[in-house]
């Protein structure tokens, strides 16, 4: 079995310097693109979440360069993926792969489908897209459900995921060298407790 | 606790080959031994252990399987084969002198290869070694590669292999010794180590804690009380075979020239690696119970111990159903049709073994070497210094046939000849998908009787 390949911009540069927005005024959480995901939220007319904090290099600016997924689907529902990926052996390889996901007007896990071909029969499957609940993480006005089995652009990640506005949210981050799951873990309470929810303006 | 890399490596590389347990030394600081009741006198077979605790999960019996395991395989170099031997004879009798054969003392069984009967005692060999009477074959016949396995694994050329379990490092400590220190005609080829359960009593069980120390990837995932890095209990007492079944005579399978080899068993030996990270990041555990026992099976969730009584075994249709159904086949439901006993038997030992009653006995155990402790030639091999979950297989089979079979229906290869198509590691076999075998070898275990250098009296 192999891991997901993503379809990711090969990025060589390990570091950027590129403006992290860690730095929480007192206030809170800082959106580091206010208007790329006003811009999203009033796309799929519900709200959304911007990640304040992501590990460095990468910028939860929509449109940028570690910004490889930006898709909105006809149902409203959206992916926002960050990624930073080096090639190579050892310390000089990695990846960093954050997701963000809104389900608007849908509460319930959705649906994937599984592909198994064998000797050039294909087979599908159905399975939920966030399985194996491995508790509760809690960040202000969020209470999230810990899932580790999940699939497509969130396979091989561990996953948070809650429900707002009558919506399903998550935001996942692939546990892939140089991370472990424990550090994976405490990236996402990291993030989590970083997100800023933009409601839509129109 | 975490160990560091030097910490992992101290027993390989600085304490030498024997003698220093390294990583596996926490197993004491993380599980204290078991009681165990008092065992009766050895019988003649190697294989068996006495004084077995059993302990009840989830309305199973389960059989908790000793604390310590160690597997060292060698080459013979001896000119004066009949001096080994009783020298051999005498340092194991020493052992049996101060150890019951009991997971409280020491269990020794010393397996020997075909290296060693071509070898060594050629004559006697052709002579004596018991033939499979349903395969038409030797009982021990070479390792093969099986449809899963990777070109890479390799089968081993070893001589002789000694399985040591105890619950206690020291009595292992005292085995090594003895065996391949004090007699000097054993030349090691690899040291492998390990451990098992060690959650019974309640409590983390071993695998997580010292997957987590080990820094193993998926190791956080591991469930606490997990008997197998795999998460579901593996030693319950119906997916063993009980004690004589696996005797090369019992089942009635193999042809015994003389009784020569009345008493003793076919062991295999393999060492598999364990993506712990794809099985519990990929596999929700609604597909882990499906692959490891049977597709669509109903447990409560995070159940570790699911019982598999006689009742219950799979037929070769039920696994042919599922797989046109669902693409998917279950580890221990494919297996079924051939480890299983598909009708009542009445033993050559006397015993009615009722339909559905489990042939093997494993003595398989957890191991972070990666891929052993120790070996001679650690390039071939392919030693590394970074811990992996995996598992030293070892299991008891009357012949080598009969485990191949078993093995082959893991791979969708079922006894009837049905060829269930599966790409190697697909995910349609679950368990089998995170599985890499490295090496692999049969052996021939004896009687107790002959268990030191087999044949040599009949050179």
């Amino acid at each position: 079995m192999k891991r997901l390949a993503l379809p990711v911009l090969a990025v060589a540069l390990a570091l950027a310097a590129g403006g992290v927005s860690a730095a929480a005024p007192s206030k809170g959480p800082l959106c580091p693109d206010r208007s790329g995901w006003q811009k999203l939220a009033n796309r799929v007319k519900a709200p959304v979440y911007c990640p304040a904090w992501l590990p460095d290099p990468l910028v939860g600016s929509i449109g940028n360069r570690w910004n490889n997924i930006n898709s909105v689907s006809p149902d409203r529902s959206y992916l926002e993926g960050f990624v930073w990926q080096e090639t190579g052996g050892g310390a000089a390889g990695g990846e960093l792969h954050v997701n963000l996901r809104g389900y608007p007007g849908q509460t319930v896990i959705p649906t994937c489908t599984t592909v198994d071909t064998v000797k050039g029969k294909t087979r599908r499957g159905k399975v939920p897209c966030f399985a194996d609940p491995h508790g509760t993480v809690r960040a202000p006005g969020i209470t999230a459900t810990m899932y580790t089995v999940n699939q497509d652009a969130d396979q091989w990640h561990v996953l948070l995921a809650w429900r707002h506005a009558g919506g399903l949210y998550t935001l996942s981050e692939h546990v892939a060298a140089p991370l472990s799951f424990a550090k994976v873990v405490a990236y996402l309470k990291r993030e989590l407790n970083a997100l800023v929810l933009i409601n839509p303006s129109a | 606790m975490r160990f560091t890399r030097r910490q992992v490596v101290v027993g390989a590389a600085a304490a030498g080959v024997l003698g220093a347990a390294g990583i596996y030394e926490a197993v004491d600081q993380l599980a204290s031994s078991p009681q165990r009741p008092p065992a009766a006198a050895p019988g003649p077979e190697q294989h068996l252990l006495g004084g077995q605790r059993i302990v009840h999960d989830n309305g199973a019996e389960v059989i908790v399987p000793p604390l310590h395991h160690e597997l060292v395989t060698a080459t013979v170099d001896t000119g004066d084969l009949r001096d080994a031997q009783r020298r051999l004879e005498a340092a194991l009798a020493g052992l049996d002198a101060r150890y019951p054969a009991t997971p409280a003392g020491l269990g020794v069984t010393v397996a020997w290869g075909l290296p060693y009967f071509r070898r060594y005692v050629p004559g006697p060999a052709r002579r004596y070694l018991p033939r499979d009477r349903r395969a038409a074959k030797p009982a021990l016949l070479d390792a093969i590669r099986f449809p899963s396995d990777p070109s890479g694994t390799i089968l081993e050329q070893n001589d002789v292999a000694v399985l040591l379990r105890s619950d206690r490092l020291d009595h292992i400590a005292d085995a090594e010794e003895a065996l391949f220190h004090d007699t000097g005609f054993l030349r090691m080829t690899s040291v492998r180590k390990g451990f098992a359960g060690g959650g019974f009593d309640g409590g983390v069980g071993l695998p997580k804690q010292m997957a987590v120390a080990a820094g193993v990837p998926g190791a956080d995932l591991i469930p606490e009380t997990a008997e197998l890095f795999m998460g579901f209990t593996s030693t319950l007492a119906a997916n063993l075979g009980p004690d004589r079944i696996a005797n090369l005579e019992t089942l009635g399978l193999a042809l015994i020239p003389d009784g020569y080899f009345r008493g003793g068993t076919h062991m295999h030996l393999s060492h598999i690696t364990e993506d712990l990270e794809a099985w519990y990041l990929n596999f929700a555990y609604d597909e882990r119970v499906d692959t490891t026992f049977h597709p669509g099976l109903k447990v409560k969730p995070g159940t570790q111990t699911v019982p598999q009584g006689p009742s219950e075994v799979a037929t070769t249709a039920d696994v042919v159903r599922d797989y046109r159904r669902l693409g998917t086949i279950g580890h221990s439901q494919s297996m079924q049709p051939s480890s299983r006993l598909q009708d009542d038997y009445l033993g050559e030992d006397g015993t009615l073994y009722k339909k559905g009653t489990a042939i093997p006995q494993r003595a398989d155990f957890n191991t972070l070497d990666s891929p052993f402790f120790w070996s001679a030639d650690p390039k071939r091999d392919g030693m590394s210094e970074t811990p992996a979950a995996g598992v030293h297989f070892v299991v008891f089979n009357p012949t080598s046939d009969d485990f191949h079979r078993n093995r082959l229906a893991m791979d969708g290869v079922l006894p009837d000849g049905t060829k269930l198509a599966f790409e190697p590691h697909s995910r349609g076999q679950g368990f089998n998908a995170v599985l890499t075998t490295t090496h692999r070898q049969n052996f021939l275990v004896p009687p107790r009787r002959h268990r030191s250098f087999p044949l040599a009296e009949r050179l």
